[in-house]
């Protein structure tokens, strides 16, 4: 460790040197929060903090312009995926990383040369694939096509060879089939590496604005970003609506890192550098 | 790897069909792997072949249904994309945008490492603050900074008047075509700087703690140990930080499409060109504004290309160190 012992001008200079950088990175959450309590028409008064702070721009985006629609399809795709992520790679790190078959290791590496592959490079096919489905303006467009997370799988996988074969080989002595050994063994043993991906999958989902602009085009299906982009090129000048409907995109995520910031930025950075 | 198979199972194999132990593991192991392999294949393997197949196709221009229709174009999209003037455009926006967005970035997540590397009460409180944007959503973060960029109005050039500076006022940060793309990274680098700082951060915990006290026996002044000891030793990070950044920028787009929509327009040798016209950007524009989705594809197998370069001139960086 290099962590210094400071002395007290020291201590002092290094709370200015924090307190500055995290206002500076956080003055864009600050500036939306406070425009979005601001009168309409005002979103660009003077005032650090609103003189008469207001509720209206919500309750607008929330009835008239649809955000309470967004926000419950958010939900719905956010939710859905992060489940169904989360076990797709739940089930194929568990057997990456403590059973033996057929192609295991080619496998391995095929999946690890896919992740070279740009997002940017999945839009056009994957977008035709859907239309030649029939799923365009569904939620399953929306949800399905990315619910092979590789990376996801990578931290199971590391996670789980972690766990004893003891333990596993204790509960077949006992009479457990595969099933049960995976089910009553594995995943009880596994829980903090799953709600990590679980979350890590929600945030995806909820921030993964390109896709969902794409296949969902109709105004029923918007999830909360695509909402906003939408409202944005509408009307441009609405700055104090524009912000609110920003509070309700964040808050979610803005919420859950808030409980569990250890899960998310070890989950994060987990495997992000070899050692 | 491989794990040693343990006894005990084999016992248990009177199953009623009669597999071998072997073609019974295979079939559990596969069983587990279906619903994952299932959605890797048709949704992440399949299109990469499949956009080939598009790239060597066109939409024809007077047919509605996209796919009705395609025609069999051969080489053609690739062709033209060798003098597709706004293409090339866009792949050097793309080499500005990363030639800002890296150095910045790994400048700030460092400084920020740094000053969270003492032992101050309340540190965690503030390593939750520098992470907190880099969880949140590009494409709000990007209005927010609209309204904070505006003309006239906006916040930042009211604070740019205050201490005499006119200059943005007129059009905004993002409207002036000097001042769109260092605004754009600024943006993109305070969201992401908490990453690359928890990297940084652990890197240096690592380094002995003797390193440094050696050299401040031998007089080293703090700038020089920073410069002799501390990054040298987070070298593995910043090389990291250089292909990631790489690759975000191949893959900018949420943050041009909240922020500038590619503009402002700059008057190159007399065609009108994107200021942040990125190559994200492009291929989005082309696909979803345009409908040509052969030639969108064949963008994309460039960007593929171009992504394999960065990777494997990365591969052989690292494989020096090991």
């Amino acid at each position: 460790m290099s962590v210094r012992r400071t002395s007290a001008v020291g201590t002092v200079v290094l709370y200015a040197g924090l307190t500055i950088a995290a206002i500076i990175v956080l003055f864009p959450f600050f500036w939306m929060v406070v425009t979005a309590f601001k009168q309409p028409g005002q979103a660009f008064s003077a005032e650090i903090l609103p003189s008469r702070p207001t509720l209206e721009n919500f309750s607008r985006v929330l009835s008239e312009f649809g955000f309470g629609r967004y926000f419950a399809n958010s939900v719905i795709v956010a939710t859905t995926a992060a489940l169904f992520a989360t076990m797709f790679a739940t089930c194929a790190g568990y057997v990456f990383a403590k059973k033996q078959f057929f192609m295991k290791d080619k496998l391995f590496t095929f999946l690890l040369i896919s992740l070279m592959i740009p997002g940017m490079m999945y839009v056009v096919p994957q977008f035709a694939i859907i239309n030649k489905f029939g799923w365009m303006d569904t939620y399953r467009a929306m949800i399905i096509p990315h619910l092979a997370n590789v990376f996801g799988l990578f931290l199971m996988r590391q996670y789980m060879m972690t766990i004893p074969n003891e333990l596993l080989d204790a509960a077949r002595i006992d009479g457990a089939g595969e099933w049960q050994v995976f089910l009553n063994v594995m995943i009880p043993l596994s829980i903090p590496i799953i709600a990590t991906l679980f979350l890590l999958t929600f945030q995806f989902h909820w921030n993964n604005f390109l896709w969902q602009l794409i296949v969902a085009n109709v105004d029923r299906l918007y999830t909360v970003p695509v909402g906003l982009a939408m409202f944005k090129s509408a009307h441009e000048e609405l700055y104090t609506l524009k912000m609110a409907g920003s509070c309700i995109s964040v808050l979610p995520i803005a919420v859950l890192f808030f409980f569990a910031q250890r899960y998310f930025i070890e989950g994060m950075t987990m495997g992000a550098v070899k050692e | 790897m491989r794990i040693p198979e343990t006894g005990g199972w084999r016992a248990r194999l009177a199953w009623p069909w009669a597999l071998s132990s072997r073609a019974r593991e295979n079939l559990t192991a596969y069983g587990f792997l279906a619903p994952f392999l299932i959605v890797f294949a048709v949704f992440l393997v399949y299109p990469v072949f499949y956009s080939l197949y598009l790239a060597l196709h066109q939409v024809p221009s007077d047919s509605y249904d996209v796919f009705s229709g395609l025609q069999f174009v051969g080489l053609r999209n690739f062709a033209e994309l060798f003098t597709d003037v706004k293409f090339w455009w866009s792949v050097l926006m793309t080499m500005y945008y990363a030639a800002l967005i890296i150095p910045s970035g790994i400048a700030v997540s460092l400084a920020l490492a740094l000053l969270l590397n003492n032992r101050l009460r309340g540190v965690a409180i503030y390593r939750s603050a520098f992470f907190m944007p880099y969880v949140l959503d590009m494409l709000v973060i990007g209005i927010v900074w609209t309204l904070i960029y505006s003309p006239h109005i906006g916040i930042l050039v009211r604070v740019f008047e205050a201490v005499g500076i006119t200059a943005f006022s007129e059009k905004g940060f993002l409207g002036m075509s000097t001042t769109a793309m260092p605004s754009v990274v600024l943006a993109n680098v305070l969201k992401g700087a908490g990453f690359g700082m928890i990297l940084y951060l652990s890197a240096i915990q690592n380094i002995s703690r003797s390193l440094y006290e050696a050299a401040e026996i031998d007089g080293a002044t703090p700038w020089r140990r920073f410069t002799a000891i501390t990054l040298p030793l987070v070298k593995p990070i910043t090389f990291f930080m250089v292909v990631i950044g790489t690759i975000g920028a191949l893959n900018a787009f949420v943050e041009v499409y909240a922020m500038t929509s590619g503009g402002p327009s700059v008057d190159v040798g007399g065609r009108a060109l994107g200021a942040t016209w990125v190559t994200g950007y492009h291929i989005f524009d082309t696909f979803y504004n345009q409908w040509r989705l052969g030639y969108a594809a064949a963008m994309s197998y460039v960007l593929l290309a171009l992504t394999m370069i960065v990777t494997l001139v990365n591969r052989r960086f690292l494989g020096e160190r090991d």
